[in-house]
């Protein structure tokens, strides 16, 4: 399958679920901060560990990649300011009640404050992009 | 019978553990056929280099050769399934509404729109630092027992608490 309509396929199932589950509610990110819903946290909770038992059982598998090719598992590295930046995005994760993928799923529910939490997260990348040119450690 | 099967899918909200295994899945399955980790956020590089001025920028340049790479598809495919979800649970259309947000803080919405686009910035800006947000570190990658998402999600998870509760204590009176 053409991986581009591929990923269009798994986005659509993503972003369904997502919605579907209450991911893309702020009431629900904010409640899963101030334990007064951690319907979330079980969601995510459960993804982990999904995750994890099918990573399992691919590397066990015979041909984990259907194209034949080895299995390629990115692993991010940390740098000196990854940690400093996953603080500021927890802030911001904790203000908007979204996240990169959420937001997504809010633009397709309508929410209009989405689409500004989804141009600040353009214009954060962008920011990025620009403190990279001079601090190339970041 | 295939009503009721139809309406939990599409109308009632679902259960935690169908969308965590859902979720869960995407990431094996994205290995299996295109031996690619899951995740969202890197993929806001790609809609820098569409929407904005940024194409003589040395990070752009080197890590978003292909404008339309699959992350501007992946990205259009959960837009498309926030959209498909709203129409048949019936809440399509556009909406002013954000929850506790608009019903407690009340705030006007040129306020509410700088709040917004705060919080986005601080995502922006933050998953690019920590290179992830919440599906390639604290699910692809703690599914997968990297130490680096693993710390990432901790720190993900103390900025979340810190600032949610900022905002309930001060802005909601601590009632929410």
């Amino acid at each position: 399958m053409n991986k581009k309509l591929g990923f269009l396929g798994f986005g659509t199932l993503f972003g369904f679920t997502l919605s579907r589950v209450g991911a893309s509610d702020f009431d629900l990110i904010l409640g899963m901060f101030t334990g007064r819903d951690y319907t979330l946290v079980w969601v995510i909770g459960t993804a982990i560990i999904v995750g994890a038992i099918g990573m399992q059982v691919l590397k066990r598998t015979k041909q984990p990649v259907k194209s034949g090719e080895a299995l390629k598992i990115s692993e991010k590295k940390l740098g000196r300011w990854s940690l400093l930046g996953a603080g500021l995005f927890g802030i911001g994760w904790g203000l908007s009640g979204a996240c990169p993928g959420t937001v997504l799923a809010q633009l397709g529910e309508g929410k209009i404050y989405g689409f500004f939490t989804f141009f600040g997260m353009i214009f954060g990348t962008y920011l990025y992009a620009r403190l990279k040119e001079k601090h190339p450690s970041l | 019978m295939i009503s009721t099967i139809l309406e939990s899918i599409f109308i009632d909200p679902w259960p935690f553990w169908a969308g965590g295994i859902i979720i869960g899945l995407l990431v094996p399955m994205l290995y299996y056929f295109y031996n690619t980790a899951l995740g969202v956020s890197t993929g806001y590089g790609n809609l820098v280099k569409i929407f904005l001025p940024a194409r003589h920028l040395q990070w752009i340049k080197s890590k978003f050769p292909e404008t339309y790479s699959w992350r501007v598809y992946f990205i259009g495919g959960i837009i498309l399934g926030g959209f498909i979800s709203s129409v048949f649970s019936g809440n399509a259309g556009f909406t002013a509404e954000m929850g506790s947000f608009t019903a407690i803080i009340g705030w006007p919405a040129l306020a509410g729109a700088v709040y917004f686009f705060t919080g986005g910035l601080l995502l922006g800006l933050g998953a690019r630092m920590a290179g992830g947000c919440t599906s390639g570190h604290s699910i692809h990658g703690t599914a997968n027992l990297h130490i680096s998402s693993i710390l990432a999600t901790i720190m993900f998870l103390i900025g979340g608490f810190i600032s949610a509760n900022l905002i309930r204590i001060t802005l909601m009176g601590g009632v929410w």
